[in-house]
């Protein structure tokens, strides 16, 4: 926990480099994965990234060397972050399969980053985050379907139902704590989806068919994509729509994460009694968490409802609040950075240990369990707040 | 003058354990008061029912010319009383200097959207935290400030209950409820922490502090208002010699006198 590296404070163009080389370099590994098949392709790779891990864990000035870095020179990462996720598609071409994914994940990474701030901030075991995606999908996919709502429209009224249901999960959550907790959020999980399953309106098991591309400016979303002559599938469309949620999904933890607000959710979840006595309204806060895992949950739920045009009660299951749990669990608890990293990496991971056939879920869990290992606290831990601009 | 803190008739039950039994006692702004008593006497029972932890049984609070009496935590934080907890009860994954911050959360007003649509209205709020948790820390005894981004769960003993103190003055309190503040110091630690109360009370000469003690050392520093508890009720009042001569006092800590059975 001690920050014992005294390396010296990097210069401007040291701190520069390094943020351009290092996206860079995960920006090919992450290209690299995607595109290999073979079994032992993969192997070798995630090989790489364990091994990239335990330095990480071995040598803690690599991570305060590079936080440094990247404090350093601000506009220059985040220019480098814009550029490398705008081309990204270009280098992937004609490969939908790869664009799919991509979608999937950046979807998985806003999910991930609305859990984040019960779990990883409070502590609030909510398997409950499936159902709020859900409910978003179906708000906006009925709104579309039967209204012939615009998509853009849809995305707040989504947001705004599936917050309300937070609140309403949230109030009778705050009678109970810990695996209690984590149970009544289980039940209203499942009865989510249950009702999806056996009202009539929600089209029951058969779900809904025939959403509506959005469109933007006269472009349709289901149209191929053309930026100065060239041609990107259709699914680019999406791929760079889910980017702009994610940086939505962002800016809104990193600015809750830096307020009174983030620091009230981290004093609830080292000590309840202890916030209660500094004046925090602790049911409140913990309703607060459930409303805004829902609303940021809600968006991505539209964002697939309308990329993939149909939607049933078996893509919002309890497994989908799991597997949420997990990734921010990897990635590393209430660090933005290591959220998005677990959700990229479960959910290409899966796809890409095809190759191992029937012992695929075997040696998926093999390799997270390894991860974990290596990085007890998470790919990417907690990190402490700093003040003005102190190293 | 009004007191700034009147218990009145307080009885709290769990069950058929009588933790407080018709305790009335008042504190007058700029006081202080010290609470003695043996172990599970009934002292820190006070203090979870004076900040809203527990609804008592019956009896009044009243604080400030208010009625608190089972009103929650937050709001009773809110009205300026603050505490701190005998086994010390910091947020230890988190920095010292972010545990004085979250002190100042009734102090604080940014609420979701605001930190979402004007997040320079936040920073100022944040900055300006820092900038006075930062004094805090100075304040006191010890080297809190040199310390303060280590993670609060690694401090030595003396140093949390320092903490535990700066967090608790950080809402800026009309009333400092403070819990066995001594535990785990040694003499010296001790001295200087009498010295931090001493000197507390020279800033804020408004501030009024009930102390929970066993360390007879702490409460002959402030021997005006002395009371004890033994079994849920109040048994004696008064000036530390006062109470320190009364035989029920002395029968509470010492047992009784064979002479007397």
């Amino acid at each position: 926990m001690e920050r014992g590296a005294s390396l010296a404070a990097p210069g401007i163009a040291a701190a520069a480099s390094f943020a351009i080389a290092s996206q860079l370099i995960g920006a090919a590994f992450l290209y690299l994965i995607l595109r290999v098949d073979g079994g032992w392709q993969v192997l070798g790779l995630l090989a790489l990234l364990g091994l990239g891990f335990y330095l990480l864990e071995r040598l803690p000035w690599i991570a305060d060397y590079a936080l440094a870095s990247f404090a350093r020179v601000p506009l220059v990462a985040m220019v480098t972050a814009a550029v490398i996720v705008l081309a990204f598609p270009f280098f992937v071409g004609s490969n939908t399969y790869i664009l799919h994914l991509l979608i999937v994940a950046e979807l998985y990474a806003v999910l991930a980053l609305a859990l984040n701030f019960q779990l990883g901030s409070a502590n609030i075991p909510n398997f409950a985050t499936g159902a709020s995606y859900g409910i978003g999908a179906y708000v906006s996919a009925l709104l579309a379907i039967n209204f012939g709502v615009s998509f853009w429209l849809t995305l707040p009224v989504a947001a705004l139902a599936a917050t309300l249901f937070g609140f309403i999960i949230g109030i009778p959550s705050m009678r109970t704590r810990d695996t209690y907790l984590a149970l009544v959020t289980i039940a209203f999980g499942v009865v989510v989806q249950q009702l999806l399953n056996n009202f009539s309106w929600t089209g029951g098991p058969n779900g809904l068919v025939g959403i509506p591309a959005p469109s933007l400016f006269g472009h349709s979303f289901a149209d191929p994509l053309v930026i100065f002559g060239w041609k990107l599938p259709s699914q680019a469309n999406f791929y760079y729509l889910s980017a702009a949620l994610v940086v939505v999904a962002i800016v809104t933890a990193h600015r809750l994460h830096g307020s009174r607000i983030g620091l009230a959710w981290n004093a609830l979840r080292a000590d309840e009694i202890a916030a209660k006595a500094q004046g925090i309204n602790v049911a409140w806060f913990k309703v607060l968490a459930f409303a805004v895992d829902a609303f940021l949950a809600a968006f991505a739920g539209t964002i697939y409802a309308f990329y993939v045009s149909y939607i049933s009660p078996d893509n919002f299951t309890f497994l989908v609040s799991v597997t949420i749990m997990t990734m921010v669990i990897v990635g590393g608890m209430d660090n933005i950075f290591g959220v998005i990293v677990g959700a990229f990496l479960l959910t290409i991971l899966p796809e890409k240990l095809r190759a191992f056939a029937d012992y695929r879920l075997l040696f998926f869990g093999v390799v997270i369990i390894g991860f974990l290992m290596i990085r007890p606290q998470g790919l990417f831990p907690q990190r402490m707040r700093r003040y003005g601009g102190e190293p | 003058m009004s007191a700034l803190l009147k218990v009145e008739n307080l009885t709290m039950r769990f069950g058929g354990l009588v933790a407080l039994n018709d305790v009335s006692l008042s504190i007058d702004k700029g006081a202080v008061l010290a609470v003695i008593g043996p172990n599970g006497a009934g002292k820190s029972t006070l203090f979870n029912v004076v900040t809203g932890v527990y609804r008592p049984t019956s009896g009044r609070v009243t604080f400030d010319g208010a009625e608190i009496t089972g009103r929650p935590s937050y709001e009773v934080v809110d009205r300026g009383i603050a505490r701190t907890f005998q086994s010390s009860r910091l947020f230890s994954d988190l920095s010292v200097l972010d545990n004085v911050i979250i002190g100042m959360h009734t102090r604080t007003r940014t609420g979701v959207l605001t930190a979402l649509f004007r997040p320079s209205a936040s920073r100022r709020e944040m900055a300006a935290c820092v900038e006075k948790a930062e004094t805090l820390l100075k304040l006191g005894s010890g080297d809190l400030f040199e310390q303060r981004y280590r993670p609060a769960g690694t401090l030595a003993q003396a140093d949390r209950r320092r903490l535990e103190i700066a967090r608790a003055l950080a809402s800026q309190p009309k009333l400092l409820l403070l819990d066995e503040p001594s535990v785990g110091m040694d003499d010296t630690e001790t001295d200087a922490l009498v010295a931090d109360i001493v000197r507390l009370r020279a800033e804020n000469p408004e501030l009024s502090v009930v102390l929970i003690e066993h360390d007879m050392r702490v409460v002959e520093a402030f021997p005006h208002h002395v009371t004890c508890i033994d079994y849920g009720s109040k048994i004696a009042e008064g000036d530390f010699a006062a109470v320190r001569a009364d035989p029920r006092v002395q029968e509470a800590y010492l047992g009784k006198a064979v002479a007397h059975a």
